[in-house]
């Protein structure tokens, strides 16, 4: 696109030289930097690989001086011809004003330019852009070299459109400029007139809108996702009214587990059970969301010991425990102990709702080796 | 003029150089560039005279493009931040708005931390700047004179002279 800059006033046009590899795209750019006035340009930036093949693109600016009170500034680049770069050619695209296509006149080398004018073509249309909108010249390159494909034999294939082409020589220098010359009015042509509709260059948005990353609280009812294999085996846990936030979850996954495994051999019980899991990992909330600090004077009781005590039918004690030690592999310590001290109502009593005295991480992990010191002391297991 | 044009008028220019001095004052940085995500230069405040700040804007602009490819390979839409640190000096890059770049360049006499957060203040009331400029823009476009054209090709005849 092209930059009009009422400050600086300043134009500054986008032209990029676009061709099959070794085709003269660079020679193109030094040669053109070799030869104008240096009031005109500036460096010559090539990010090339060691053995001078481009690697994202070169870059020459020229500035042809002030026209109508406007500096006309024009920034040249070409992009890397290999296949394989095909990434950063398309990058090199972004808001182009007017194209250069560099093709190679050599007869085996003809395959090499209609991919990559079809590449051309390609790219362009992921920035929107098409190819019959855009000033584009084409340049049959390497007529030097002896048993070159002629315009005429070139033409057919190549330009059907009927862009301006030019016979050249990189390396020796003829039609270079012509080149160059021709799209550079093209492309001053086209800023005149405006040419373009704009729907017709409607650039996809770069800052689409993002997804809001989904908060623990609002990410409940996708929690609660498999509900039609609620409804396949009630699971007994599902007659507890009041349950905390996070328990729904847990049992959730359980309930396909135990769904699924019902429904193939009941022999592989636990591995089909681990296979579900893994199929319907549950979402995480943030671990900070759901640290509550629980303050428990005689933390005897593990959470095993609750289970088996609230556990209702031997039926469901494969799944179950093996819900509990995912769940202990997910979460961290803190929250566990918050699970699990909502899970019994005795515990609940004892929860700090506000303003805890400590960190509620801290707190949890002086919880933790409390009981530990009490386990050690009273050897109970 | 095509629809998407940049153009930028001399009173936004003030503002937003006014809005780089800012930050070069608060974050103590050598130098703020705005560059256009197609690697044309807006504006630049601070020491830049020995800087070939055209090939900076062109270069800057292409490493940020090519981070954006990265952030797609990996899942995210695009990276906001890019942080390029030397022995002496160093470029904080941050995105402003749909398509520009504000790039700081500063050394060891300031943190990256204090550059980050003025960077963050002023890429938000540039972006303020750049909608307002969009509206414009759309509301009436700009045009240059009429024989630009026709002048500038006899002068690139004049220029461009095997």
């Amino acid at each position: 696109m092209v930059s009009i800059n009422y400050a600086t006033r300043e134009v500054s046009c986008k032209i990029v030289y676009y061709g099959p590899g070794l085709s003269g795209k660079t020679t193109n750019l030094q040669y053109v930097h070799q030869k104008v006035p240096p009031s005109t340009k500036g460096k010559l930036i090539s990010l090339a690989t060691d053995a001078d093949r481009t690697l994202y693109f070169d870059f020459l600016p020229i500035n042809i001086g002030a026209i109508n009170g406007f500096a006309a500034k024009f920034q040249l680049y070409t992009v890397p011809g290999q296949v394989y770069y095909n990434a950063t050619r398309k990058l090199v695209l972004r808001g182009v004003d007017g194209l250069v296509f560099v093709a190679d006149s050599q007869p085996d080398k003809m395959d090499e330019n209609i991919e990559s004018l079809n590449n051309l073509k390609e790219n362009l249309a992921e920035y929107g852009y098409d190819l019959d909108e855009i000033p584009i010249v084409i340049q049959y390159n390497k007529q030097d070299l002896p048993a070159v494909l002629s315009p005429d034999d070139l033409r057919p294939v190549l330009n059907r459109t009927g862009w301006p082409e030019f016979k050249a020589s990189a390396t020796e220098g003829f039609g270079v400029f012509d080149t160059l010359k021709c799209i550079l009015k093209l492309v001053l042509d086209k800023a005149k007139t405006g040419g373009v509709s704009p729907s017709q260059r409607s650039v996809p948005s770069v800052s689409a809108p993002v997804q809001p990353v989904p908060t623990a609280v609002e990410s409940q009812p996708e929690v609660r996702m498999p509900a039609a294999r609620e409804t396949v085996v009630p699971h007994p846990y599902e007659e507890k009214p009041a349950q905390p936030v996070r328990e729904p979850v847990l049992e959730t996954v359980g309930q396909g587990a135990v769904a699924e495994s019902t429904e193939s051999d009941g022999d592989e019980y636990p591995k089909a059970t681990a296979e579900a899991n893994l199929e319907n990992p549950a979402p995480q909330p943030s671990p900070v969301a759901d640290i509550r600090p629980v303050y428990r004077p005689f933390p005897g009781n593990t959470r095993e010991d609750e289970e088996q005590m609230s556990r209702p039918s031997p039926g469901t004690r494969a799944s179950t425990e093996y819900v509990s030690m995912s769940d202990q592999i997910r979460k961290p310590r803190a929250e566990q102990t918050a699970a699990s001290a909502g899970q019994s109502d005795r515990d609940k009593p004892y929860a700090v709702p506000e303003s805890p005295r400590m960190a509620p991480p801290l707190k949890a992990e002086t919880a933790r080796k409390k009981r530990s010191f009490f386990k050690r002391l009273f050897g109970l297991k | 003029m095509s629809d998407d044009s940049l153009i930028i008028y001399e009173e936004e220019i003030e503002r937003i150089d006014s809005l780089l001095t800012k930050l070069l004052k608060g974050a103590e940085a050598k130098c703020a560039l705005l560059v256009d995500k197609d690697g044309h230069l807006i504006t630049r405040q601070g020491f830049t005279h020995s800087l070939d700040t055209t090939a900076l804007a062109a270069l800057l602009a292409g490493s940020f493009a090519s981070t954006k490819e990265i952030a797609r390979l990996v899942g995210e839409m695009e990276f906001s931040v890019l942080f390029h640190q030397g022995k002496k000096d160093h470029i904080h890059m941050s995105l402003v708005g749909e398509r520009s770049i504000l790039a700081v360049i500063f050394d060891d006499r300031t943190t990256i931390g204090m550059v980050r957060l003025y960077a963050k203040e002023t890429a938000d009331e540039l972006a303020k700047i750049f909608t307002g400029m969009t509206d414009r823009s759309q509301r009436g476009r700009a045009e240059v004179s009429a024989d630009f054209a026709a002048t500038a090709g006899n002068k690139l005849d004049d220029i461009f002279k095997d």
